[in-house]
């Protein structure tokens, strides 16, 4: 990859075969972004190299393929694949490299193809200037993106910082379109004093009420009113290695009513609940929150709070009959 | 019995899980608990209507809504429409020029880019269904 890197600089050096810099900086950004979805087709996405889904699609002109890659579509593509910092110029010829998977299927994809090497052609003559110092800035700082080709990259798949609490107008699902999407408020415009966590909203709201940061209220009117706080810690033994999970009362009931749990989803009997990971992980049991909007299921050890004093004979024992 | 069901069972979670800490990458970016709510809006030519948990948490616990409200713990479960809101229900307990801007400023609720279906973002369940989907 080193080399092919060198190589790659030479060439673009010598102000040589646009088209070969376009159609590598096309194959990068695919593996780096879009494979992520058009692999596997997730979300009904067209697949690399699966000629029938994409026939359609071409049929109604690359142009409008460039630019709803660009701009994102209503049905799941989202704009430039989710990495803001790629040019329009990589960005088609992502497409590109994709089209070129399926060129040859049938009859329709000819002029796509044919227009393929001339499109970035024409790209470059304009994205050139800007899209090789990108690709040579790339591997020196790690901060602007993952180099995918990296083999000694961190953090491949996890999301960039400045990805994570996006002001509306940027997070996918409200309209930037929408007059009122601007008047929105940002997360991290409110985030700022609250104590950090490491998940979800990033902000850890146990702490935030403890350290008097938020005082949400209780009752819709009524500033004054308190919750009914109740100290009951419900230790709940798992099998295995996993330490056991403290249930805590106070943490909940400073947030919610006794009637949010009690009788719909937990009976309120120590044990009397089948609890299992499964059911968490499906939206059941404590996953009615956690994984929704109360920290997500990522992060075990808030849940798995007691550590076990390890003694196989006996854990042993108590798995058998079971 | 740790028969073969619970061999199953650990192995299905070991597959969820994975999934879950795999995909936290781009493909749903919106802020976590962010519900969008779409049975009716797209129909009636609205935007679909968007709810912040993180901005109402900061002002009201939860219990506020869930249990002197009334909503559901299910996004799109509650059937809520435009006359419930105007007559004070749902939304329209606070959305109401006193406690909170009122009803006509459409666009702050119906911000949603059309089309998008009612779901919870970045929730666990969101996250596993990509996956579900790809198995078939
Ligand atoms: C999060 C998943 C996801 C990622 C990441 C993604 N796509 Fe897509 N893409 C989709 C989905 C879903 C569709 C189908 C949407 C539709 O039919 O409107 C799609 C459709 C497209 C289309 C066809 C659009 C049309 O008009 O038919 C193009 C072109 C495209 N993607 C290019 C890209 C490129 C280039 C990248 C990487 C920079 C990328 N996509 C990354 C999900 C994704
Ligand atoms: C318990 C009271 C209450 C309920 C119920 C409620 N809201 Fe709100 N909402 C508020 C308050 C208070 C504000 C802040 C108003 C202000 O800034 O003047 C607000 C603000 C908002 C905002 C603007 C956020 C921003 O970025 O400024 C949106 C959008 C919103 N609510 C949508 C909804 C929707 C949709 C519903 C129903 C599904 C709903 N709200 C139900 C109290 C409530
Ligand atoms: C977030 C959900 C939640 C809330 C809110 C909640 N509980 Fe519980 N409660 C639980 C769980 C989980 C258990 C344990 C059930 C089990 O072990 O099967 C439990 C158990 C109990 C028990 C049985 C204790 C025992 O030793 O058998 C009582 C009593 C109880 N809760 C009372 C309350 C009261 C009173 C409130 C309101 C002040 C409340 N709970 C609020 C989830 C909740
Ligand atoms: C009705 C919603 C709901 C259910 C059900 C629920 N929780 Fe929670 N839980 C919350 C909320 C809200 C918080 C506050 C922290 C947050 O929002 O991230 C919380 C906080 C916690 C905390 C405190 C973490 C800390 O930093 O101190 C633990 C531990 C916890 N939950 C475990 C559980 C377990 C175990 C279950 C199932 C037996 C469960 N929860 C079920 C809503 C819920
Ligand atoms: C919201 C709280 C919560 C979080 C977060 C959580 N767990 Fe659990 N976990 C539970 C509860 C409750 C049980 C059931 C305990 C019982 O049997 O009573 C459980 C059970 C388990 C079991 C035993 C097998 C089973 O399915 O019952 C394993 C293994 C496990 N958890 C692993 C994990 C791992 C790994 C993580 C982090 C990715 C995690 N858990 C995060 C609450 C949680
Ligand atoms: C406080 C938030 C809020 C405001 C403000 C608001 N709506 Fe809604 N509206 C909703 C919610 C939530 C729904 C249910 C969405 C769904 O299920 O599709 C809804 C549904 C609708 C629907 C479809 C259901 C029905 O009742 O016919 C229409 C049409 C609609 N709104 C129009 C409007 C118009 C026009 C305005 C401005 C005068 C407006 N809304 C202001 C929250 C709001
Ligand atoms: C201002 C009102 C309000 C507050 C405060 C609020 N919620 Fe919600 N919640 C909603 C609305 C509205 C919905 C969506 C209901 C619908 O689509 O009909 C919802 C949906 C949910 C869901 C359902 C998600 C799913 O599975 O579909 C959960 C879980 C939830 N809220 C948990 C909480 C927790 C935990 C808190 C406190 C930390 C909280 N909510 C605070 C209004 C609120």
């Amino acid at each position: 990859m080193k080399l092919e890197r060198i190589i790659l600089a030479c060439v673009s050096l010598a102000g040589f075969a646009n088209t070969t810099l376009a159609a590598d900086a096309g194959k990068d950004l695919y593996t780096k972004t879009c494979a992520v979805c058009h692999a596997a087709g997730i979300a009904g996405a067209p697949r690399y190299g699966n000629a029938a889904e994409w026939q359609p699609r071409i049929a109604t002109g690359v142009a409008r393929l460039y630019s709803n890659a660009i701009q994102g579509t209503s049905k799941g593509m989202p704009p430039k694949g989710g990495n803001a910092e790629a040019s329009d110029g990589d960005i088609k010829a992502a497409v590109d490299y994709m089209l070129a998977s399926v060129k040859g299927g049938a009859a329709k994809p000819a002029p796509a193809v044919a227009a393929a090497p001339a499109k970035p052609a024409a790209a470059a003559a304009t994205a050139a200037p800007a899209a090789a110092p990108t690709a040579a800035v790339d591997p020196s700082s790690n901060t602007s993106g993952v180099p995918a080709a990296d083999i000694n990259s961190f953090n491949r798949l996890l999301r960039p910082i400045g990805k994570r609490n996006p002001p509306p107008v940027e997070d996918g699902i409200h309209d930037p379109a929408n007059d009122g999407t601007l008047a929105l408020m940002a997360p991290l415009a409110a985030y700022g004093p609250l104590p950090k966590s490491l998940a979800g909203n990033r902000v850890n709201w146990v702490k935030a009420i403890e350290e008097n940061k938020i005082n949400p209220r209780w009752d819709r009117n009524d500033q004054a009113a308190t919750p009914v706080v109740i100290d009951l810690n419900i230790v709940r033994e798992v099998k295995g290695s996993m330490p056991d999970v403290v249930y805590p009362h106070k943490q909940h009931t400073e947030w919610l009513d006794c009637s949010n749990c009690h009788p719909a989803i937990f009976v309120p009997q120590k044990g009397a609940n089948a609890i299992s990971m499964a059911a968490i992980l499906l939206g059941e049991k404590c996953g009615v929150c956690h994984g929704k909007v109360a920290f997500p299921v990522s992060e075990c050890r808030l849940c798995h709070s007691k550590k076990k004093d390890f003694r196989p004979a006996q854990a042993q024992a108590a798995a058998a009959p079971k | 019995m740790f028969g073969k069901s619970a061999v199953q069972r650990l192995l299905l979670v070991a597959m969820a899980l994975a999934t879950v800490f795999l995909v936290d990458i781009d493909e749903a970016r919106a802020e976590y608990g962010d519900v969008v709510i779409n049975n009716y809006s797209d129909a009636a030519g609205m935007r679909p209507a968007i709810f912040p948990h993180w901005f109402h948490r900061v002002r009201f616990r939860c219990k506020v809504c869930h249990a002197d409200l009334g909503f559901k713990f299910k996004a799109g479960g509650n059937e809520i429409n435009m006359v419930k809101i105007i007559d004070g229900q749902f939304c329209g307990a606070c959305h109401n020029g006193e406690l909170a801007w009122s009803v006509e400023n459409c666009n702050l609720c119906h911000s949603g880019k059309p089309g998008t279906p009612t779901q919870v973002h970045e929730s666990t369940v969101q996250k596993l269904a990509p996956a579900a989907l790809q198995k078939k």
